[in-house]
């Protein structure tokens, strides 16, 4: 599939991408979800679901809300509120919600400013921040920073 | 096989088999016509349950596509999980199992929420959650043990 035809795949559920702010980087793998991913684990799927059947910090409420998002995210070492600038020694989060603030998608930034995420159960992307926001990942609700030389709580 | 619906076979089950019973003695044309409906009568209730096999089979499958088409970009479980598609599916029931096991066997896939609801059982020990390869192999083990997949793959 050329990259044309895969944006215009993706389209409907990310209206504002484009060859200019996004690019692949992997083969499809659906062994891992964008909050592995961003969490820097690539043979896991992190999700709080209520059946309990997939990866969850024993230690982080098993809930998706925002609030156990952030907690999730503290719990690994991003402790921090911060914005999308570029800050060295500073990995960042970003956590999507809906509009019903319920968290739909995590990215992670990259050393060149731009962010990194894994859309579902598909490709791995590099993008402008929010150049996924749109129906399927709503829009960001909070940056979170790992401030060097902290300790995970 | 022809699989039209006789006009015989809302009769009772009594009356076709009366049928069944009186065409080797007939030679008339009217026995010929009755033998003929008879036929018919033995095809479609033969066919039948493969047919009810076939049309569960097919629903699955457009289900399970439309699921998968819709969900591909979602990471959130929940999400995944309440598309009407997937809740759809889960309500099929018990015959769902073995579908779920042949497309969890063939193409993977995200099907440990509806085989736990369904089944009511979750072969997946508690440091798996999550590694899907290890639980697609927990599912598989226990559609072995319980006979399904044998049932599948034969």
């Amino acid at each position: 599939m050329s990259s044309a035809d895969w944006l215009q795949q993706l389209g409907r559920f990310f209206p504002a991408l484009n060859e200019q702010n996004c690019q692949t980087t992997s083969p499809v793998d659906e062994r891992y979800n964008c909050i592995a991913w961003a969490a820097d684990d690539t043979e896991k799927w992190w999700w709080p679901d209520p059946l309990e059947q997939q990866y969850w910090p024993q230690e982080v409420p098993r809930e998706s809300s925002l609030l156990a998002f952030q907690l999730m995210f503290q719990h690994l070492g991003y402790s921090s509120q911060s914005d999308d600038s570029l800050e060295p020694n500073k990995p960042k989060v970003a956590i999507f919600v809906d509009p019903n603030q319920v968290p739909t998608h995590a990215a992670r930034q990259l050393p060149n400013g731009n962010w990194t995420s894994k859309l579902g159960r598909q490709n791995d992307i590099e993008h402008e921040l929010v150049a996924i926001e749109g129906p399927a990942y709503g829009k960001v609700a909070i940056i979170l920073a790992k401030v060097s030389n902290q300790n995970a709580l | 096989m022809s699989t039209k619906h006789p006009t015989l076979v809302r009769v009772p089950s009594i009356v076709a088999g009366t049928l069944l019973s009186v065409v080797p003695l007939a030679a008339s044309s009217h026995a010929i016509q009755l033998e003929n409906q008879v036929a018919d009568v033995r095809a479609y209730l033969e066919s039948a349950p493969s047919n009810k096999r076939n049309r569960r089979r097919q629903r699955f499958l457009a289900l399970a596509n439309k699921w998968r088409e819709d969900t591909k970009w979602l990471s959130s479980t929940n999400e995944i999980a309440m598309h009407p598609a997937y809740q759809a599916i889960i309500g099929m029931g018990q015959e769902a199992i073995p579908m779920i096991i042949e497309d969890l066997r063939k193409n993977s896939g995200h099907w440990y929420w509806a085989l736990k609801a369904i089944a009511q059982e979750d072969p997946v020990h508690r440091s798996e959650r999550g590694s899907i390869n290890c639980m697609k192999q927990a599912w598989l083990r226990w559609a072995e043990q319980k006979g399904i997949l044998n049932d599948v793959v034969g």
